[in-house]
């Protein structure tokens, strides 16, 4: 499981990234695989896990988050998206096989006009963070996030924070993550930059 | 690596005179790793009874959403409120039902009745074995320190804001000496009147 | 179109149809089932409450020791019927594995409201699922609890039911209800409320008023209002009186 993904909040948005590799065993598959799925104009979700598990489960909640925009003619908020992803994936860990895949969500509510993000695991543990990671990644990008982070920083000084993210890993991880996808979601909706 | 220890955190209910109060601290870990200092493991059953869960975090998440809907359904089928005695065997049962597959949790239950106003805490193992204490319970991957903590510093007959800075010492002096769990503490001490609720800052590392 | 159900018409054959003025026929058969029953009546006194009945054996060769129109459901409800005795002893059954099942998830028993509406909800299903037919009784159910004190529900077959003062249900269920109206006052006492209770059974009592005939049970409100214990259960605020007891007040 040698992936990885990164959240953080700033002002007025989101961004995630996401390492683009997709690999069996020890062999290198793909260097532009996509895993930040878009969930509606306003939510995006970095994936990670066991590779067939995790993009059936992202189509699934994006289906369903989909049908809930058609019968009720409005998105559902993020803080509830994540609610309900994180009670699927509960519910489905004390099933006959449980999906074994960790997100990382993004959005941006316009409700109350405030980035939102959240981390939750295979388990289903949810939590709304100010910056997150997972995959191997984590342990080095955390630490960086600690010290840079800051929740009303400017979107360039966001990402200069998330470029040290990745610099970290990419100096400390034993292995190559190759690329990173990032997406930035904010009042205007998403877009895809490169970093 | 035990399930009930992997994310970390601990929870303490104290009695006082005509009063209780409960306290979290704040840490969600994955084993070593702290992945948020914010999560906390109390949460508002009524406005004079508190249940705090400890443990495995998704089902600390879970249950506190399945109580919130047992303890709705109760409000509005009996058009009252639910005794913390009433709520600590719904919590007992709740946990029963899943006897052999269980949520890894255990619970603390803090409140005061509002029929004879007594004071009242409990708490159960991950299966929902009752235990009714007269003056403190633990749980958590710091129960051993609070153990002894509480033991030493507990007192009958505590008037609330000396309650307050029991409980204060004794989260904040166990979570101290356990890895997994600190980051930040939340108290809450409940009487008759009001609930008087802190965020404590503690030793973050 | 051929008349299938005696006289009920078309619309006796299913039971969850209504009939074009807006009936479900078989509901109103059921109600005339009850009040082919004998007379039950119950009164809220100030410290209690009594529920009784009439109880007449077919034959004078059927031991009525064995027969039982109150029924203890937990210790703080009974309950009495009129109508048909089988499928008061099936709702019984249910009753009382509510009121158990409510125990083992709050480690006490139910209020009277919540019992009662757990009897209509089963009482109402009756008339609303396929392949059924509704109970032919009517309830009243008597019970005790620290949120509500004493409080007395009637509940019929259709599955509505109501709390009284003092009502009276089966055979002469009007002429009961009149005289009750004439003899209730708000702080009548259970002592008084007994002979009450009995002097209206009188009214349109077939044959001899015995402590053979008759089935008493009551609710004693505890002192301070307050559910006592004692040895880790809960002292019965419900009992059924002795054919004793009930000669003593004849």
């Amino acid at each position: 499981m040698a992936e990885c993904s990164f959240g953080l909040i700033g002002k007025g948005y989101v961004i995630l990234a996401s390492d683009t590799t997709a690999g069996r065993s020890i062999v290198k598959m793909k260097e532009d695989e996509d895993k930040i799925k878009a969930l509606g104009p306003n939510l995006i979700m970095a994936t990670g896990g066991e590779p067939g598990d995790t993009i059936q489960f992202a189509e699934y909640v994006e289906r369903n988050l989909r049908l809930y925009h058609i019968r009720h003619n409005h998105t559902l908020r993020p803080s509830s998206a994540a609610a309900w992803i994180r009670r699927t994936l509960a519910d489905s860990l004390r099933s006959r096989n449980p999906y074994s895949v960790n997100l990382i969500l993004g959005g941006y509510d316009h409700t109350t006009s405030t980035p939102n993000l959240y981390w939750i695991d295979y388990l289903g543990t949810m939590v709304d963070v100010p910056f997150a990671a997972h995959g191997y990644g984590a342990y080095f990008a955390l630490s960086t996030l600690d010290r840079y982070h800051d929740p009303e920083a400017p979107l360039e000084e966001g990402l200069e924070t998330l470029r040290k993210c990745v610099r970290e890993v990419e100096k400390r991880l034993i292995v190559s993550l190759g690329k990173f996808k990032v997406k930035i979601i904010d009042r205007n909706g998403m877009r895809e930059i490169d970093l | 690596m035990s399930i009930m220890e992997y994310n970390g955190g601990s929870v303490l209910a104290m009695k006082g005179k005509n009063c209780v109060a409960i306290a979290s601290d704040l840490r969600l870990g994955n084993q070593a790793m702290t992945v948020a200092t914010n999560f906390e493991k109390v949460f508002p059953v009524t406005d004079c009874l508190y249940l705090g869960l400890a443990g495995l975090a998704s089902d600390v998440i879970t249950l506190r959403e399945r109580f919130r809907f047992r303890v709705n359904m109760y409000t509005i089928k009996e058009e009252r409120q639910i005794e913390p005695a009433t709520f600590a065997q719904l919590v007992s049962s709740t946990l029963y039902e899943k006897r052999f597959g269980p949520y890894f949790v255990e619970p603390v239950i803090a409140g005061i009745s509002k029929k004879t106003g007594e004071p009242f805490i409990a708490a159960t193992d991950l299966i929902g074995c009752l235990n009714f204490a007269k003056d403190f319970v633990v749980c958590g991957t710091a129960s051993d320190k609070l153990f002894g903590v509480a033991e030493g510093l507990w007192e009958p007959d505590l008037e609330p804001e000396d309650l307050f800075e029991t409980i204060s010492q004794t989260l904040m002096n166990a979570v101290d000496r356990d890895a997994f769990s600190g980051w930040g503490a939340i108290v809450h001490v409940i009487t008759p009147e009001k609930v008087i609720t802190r965020t404590l800052k503690a030793r973050m590392d | 179109m051929a008349d299938g159900a005696g006289s009920g018409g078309a619309y006796s054959f299913s039971l969850t149809t209504f009939n074009p003025s807006g009936k479900l026929v078989q509901i109103e058969h059921a109600l005339a089932a009850v009040s082919q029953g004998t007379t039950s009546l119950g009164i809220k006194a100030s410290n209690g409450i009594v529920i009784a009945t009439e109880k007449k054996a077919s034959s004078i060769l059927i031991d009525d020791s064995m027969i039982e129109k109150v029924s203890i459901i937990c210790p703080n409800i009974g309950i009495v019927y009129s109508g048909m005795g089988p499928d008061f002893r099936v709702l019984v059954g249910k009753a009382r594995k509510s009121a158990q099942a409510y125990w083992k998830m709050y480690g006490e028993y139910p209020p009277a409201k919540v019992l009662a509406q757990e009897i209509a909800t089963v009482m109402q299903e009756a008339t609303q699922s396929g392949g059924v037919r509704p109970f032919g009784v009517s309830l009243l159910v008597a019970g005790w609890d620290d949120h509500r004190g004493p409080s007395l529900y009637q509940i019929d077959p259709s599955g509505s039911f109501w709390a009284w003062k003092a009502s009276a249900i089966g055979k002469n269920m009007v002429n009961a209800k009149t005289f009750l109206e004439k003899r209730y006052h708000d702080d009548i006492s259970l002592e008084d409320a007994i002979h009450t209770a009995l002097l209206t059974l009188k009214e349109g009592f077939e044959g001899q008023m015995t402590e053979k005939t008759l089935e008493i049970g009551v609710i004693t409100v505890p002192q301070d209002n307050v559910l006592k214990m004692k040895d880790g259960r809960p002292v019965p605020t419900f009992r059924k009186l002795t054919q004793e007891e009930i000669k003593d007040y004849l």
